[in-house]
């Protein structure tokens, strides 16, 4: 819980944010976001000699990974926001990322150069041909410092393998293969390959007229390579297993809940959705998030959650004017803390809510400049639903839907979180006394 | 009355969210297509059971409108799906009424051939004079099983709690509630057949090929 002094940095963004993500060791940080940037934040370093400084993120690096495009085929035009980043985990001294768009997937090498060559024989200091004539004597070359820059490079583009959306990337844990998801498919691609993919998922109906469910997001189990799952927009999970066949058509487990009738609406069908689906760092949960929920299940039991939590449900009332003003079709997405003790997801007016798995206890909390200054510590917020209004609790009625909090991360191993609010980010900091 | 109006209503938005999303950049999206196709079924199936139960013919609210006036109902998705080309202006999207539809309703085989030619959607044609493109009968029928199978879901998935008769929405919750718990109560063999069979057959129909006409003009590429 962030009860204590927090240590708060806002930043502004060109656009707005898209997707967030740590990557392994929680040393940086990296957004995309609608334009087709990607901006890393990197952690500094304990230091003496700038204590208030310690453990702040800074900008690291900032490129431009997709640009736009146009389907001459389809005339369509292709988005460049970037919906997913996934980091690999480091191996070498340079980081790599995946970040994808609607159509490609790309990987990053981001690394450091901070020595450079001086020196050569041929060329002079500005890197002009020297006239051989010029040259009586040899020299080595040798490495001077020089200023810290940090290079982007593109080293893989994998295109061309979806026709629909790709509305998620999953690393897997051999670290030799990754999968990328759209609508109706998903592929599965080894990081050296990119003019090949195999299919393993494939739900398009023979007749289109008959789609009755599409693929909202898929990921990798965190520990075993052959197993994987994805949500659907009906409200289910599908787990499968790469060994049982090459087409994962058959699921190895179905998880759904069956339907309370008690809620049933006008918008049943659409609020069931599920918009994000995240395995426990400890690979034996599932968490996901549809439109009012978040649900945990325990993958030995397909039958029903184990656990479900109401993110917001003083908007189950409101569905007719959330679906007239489009809100209701929002993807929220949903986050582990580091020991799976504690999972965090994003509501409307900039609220964020965080649920204690172990203790029951939630909070609710605002990502808002007037409410984080540096060191001051986060108050809960409360909304009214009906009744009186105490003091600091804001109504319904009042609440900002422009103001939505989609994504945002947790550190893998600290009480550190980062939050997208459309262009700013924060990243919250929990320093206990 | 309440609730075929909200139900029309709600069909209209859907229809103008369909067509908004293709002019989006990025293209159709399937997910939002798919979500915004099915609050249209549910949309759609509410204003039918909702007209069905009101027991008045709905030709003497439109004195001027041809026989059947469920006929218009397929005319005015099909001229919104015909408008999905952008070959009129964006459609009014609050307008209820079926007064300023009649427009559409001229014979059919009139000019539709022409507005649709440019895009695959043969199944916009099955319900007019058009039919040769398409063998629309099986679809149909088709259609008509799966609305005989899915109409006992009909007052159960859309019963609302009592929740919810506050917020936005108060009258056509309380209204939901009021007419089917009735349905609730009625066989579940086919879609309510308390008027005339010959009312109820047609009913189905033009109602089918809306659907038709929804689906296939969200999905096509």
């Amino acid at each position: 819980k962030l009860r204590h002094h927090s240590i708060t940095t806002v930043t502004l963004l060109p656009d707005i944010i898209s997707t967030v993500e740590f990557n392994h060791t929680g040393e940086l940080l990296a957004t995309g976001d609608k334009g087709g940037r990607v901006v890393i934040f990197q952690r500094e370093q304990e230091s003496k000699n700038q204590i208030h400084r310690r453990g702040e993120y800074n900008v690291y690096s900032t490129f431009q990974s997709h640009e736009p495009e146009f389907d001459y085929l389809k005339s369509l035009e292709i988005e460049e926001k970037i919906n997913k980043i996934r980091w690999l985990p480091q191996q070498n001294a340079a980081y790599f990322l995946l970040s994808t768009n609607d159509k490609t997937v790309k990987l990053w090498k981001v690394s450091e150069r901070d020595k450079r060559p001086e020196g050569y024989n041929l060329k002079d200091e500005e890197g002009r041909l020297r006239d051989p004539a010029t040259i009586t004597t040899l020299r080595v070359p040798v490495l001077r410092p020089m200023d810290l820059m940090v290079e982007a490079t593109p080293r893989r583009v994998f295109a061309n393998a979806h026709t629909y959306h790709i509305n998620s990337i999953s690393v897997n844990s051999d670290y030799e293969t990754y999968m990328s998801a759209d609508d109706l498919r998903i592929n599965l691609w080894n990081f050296e390959i990119t003019n090949q993919s195999f299919n393993i998922v494939d739900i398009k109906p023979a007749n289109m007229e008959e789609l009755t469910e599409v693929i909202t997001a898929a990921e990798f189990h965190p520990h075993h390579c052959n197993t994987f799952v994805y949500s659907s927009s009906k409200g289910t999970i599908r787990l499968c297993d790469m060994r049982a066949s090459a087409l994962c058509d058959r699921h190895t487990k179905f998880f759904e809940e069956p339907e309370d009738p008690s809620n049933r609406s006008f918008f049943s069908e659409i609020i069931s959705s599920i918009s994000d689906v995240k395995f426990s760092h400890s690979g034996r949960y599932i968490m996901t998030r549809d439109y009012l929920t978040v649900k945990v299940w325990d993958l030995n039991m397909e039958n029903r959650p184990i656990e479900t939590y109401q993110v917001h449900d003083y908007l189950r009332s409101k569905l007719c004017s959330l679906y007239e003003n489009d809100c209701i079709f929002d993807k929220f997405e949903c986050v582990w803390n580091g020991s799976d003790s504690v999972i965090m997801t994003g509501s409307y007016n900039n609220f964020f809510r965080m649920f204690d798995r172990n203790t029951k206890r939630d909070v609710t909390l605002e990502a808002s400049r007037e409410n984080s200054k540096p060191r001051a510590i986060l108050k809960p917020r409360k909304v009214c639903v009906g009744g009186k209004r105490r003091k600091d609790e804001i109504s319904v009625d009042s609440l900002d839907f422009s103001k939505k909090i989609l994504h945002t991360a947790w550190h893998p191993s600290e009480n550190i979180i980062a939050v997208a609010a459309t262009n700013n980010l924060y990243i919250f900091q929990d320093k206990v006394n | 009355m309440e609730v075929q109006k909200e139900a029309q209503r709600i069909m209209t938005l859907s229809v103008w969210k369909m067509y908004h999303s293709r002019m989006q950049r990025g293209g159709l999206r399937l997910h939002r297509s798919l979500q915004l196709s099915l609050v249209m079924r549910s949309a759609r199936e509410l204003y039918l059971s909702a007209k069905v139960e009101a027991h008045e013919p709905e030709v003497s609210l439109q004195p001027a409108r041809s026989p059947d006036p469920r006929l218009h109902r397929p005319r005015e998705a099909e001229a919104e799906a015909a408008r999905l080309d952008g070959e009129q202006p964006s459609p009014e999207p609050m307008d209820t009424q079926e007064a300023p539809r009649a427009e559409e309703a001229p014979p059919r085989g009139g000019p539709r051939p022409a507005k649709v030619s440019r895009k695959r959607r043969s199944s916009s044609l099955s319900d007019g004079g058009d039919v040769g493109l398409v063998p629309s009968k099986k679809a149909r029928l088709e259609e008509e099983e799966e609305e005989a199978a899915a109409s006992p879901e009909v007052p159960d998935r859309l019963q609302p709690s009592p929740a919810q008769a506050e917020g936005a929405f108060p009258n056509l919750a309380r209204v939901l509630q009021r007419r089917f718990s009735g349905l609730l109560n009625c066989s579940p063999a086919a879609p309510p057949t308390a008027p005339p069979a010959c009312e109820a057959k047609p009913a189905c129909r033009p109602a089918d090929n809306m659907l038709n006409v929804l689906v296939r003009a969200v999905v096509a590429f």
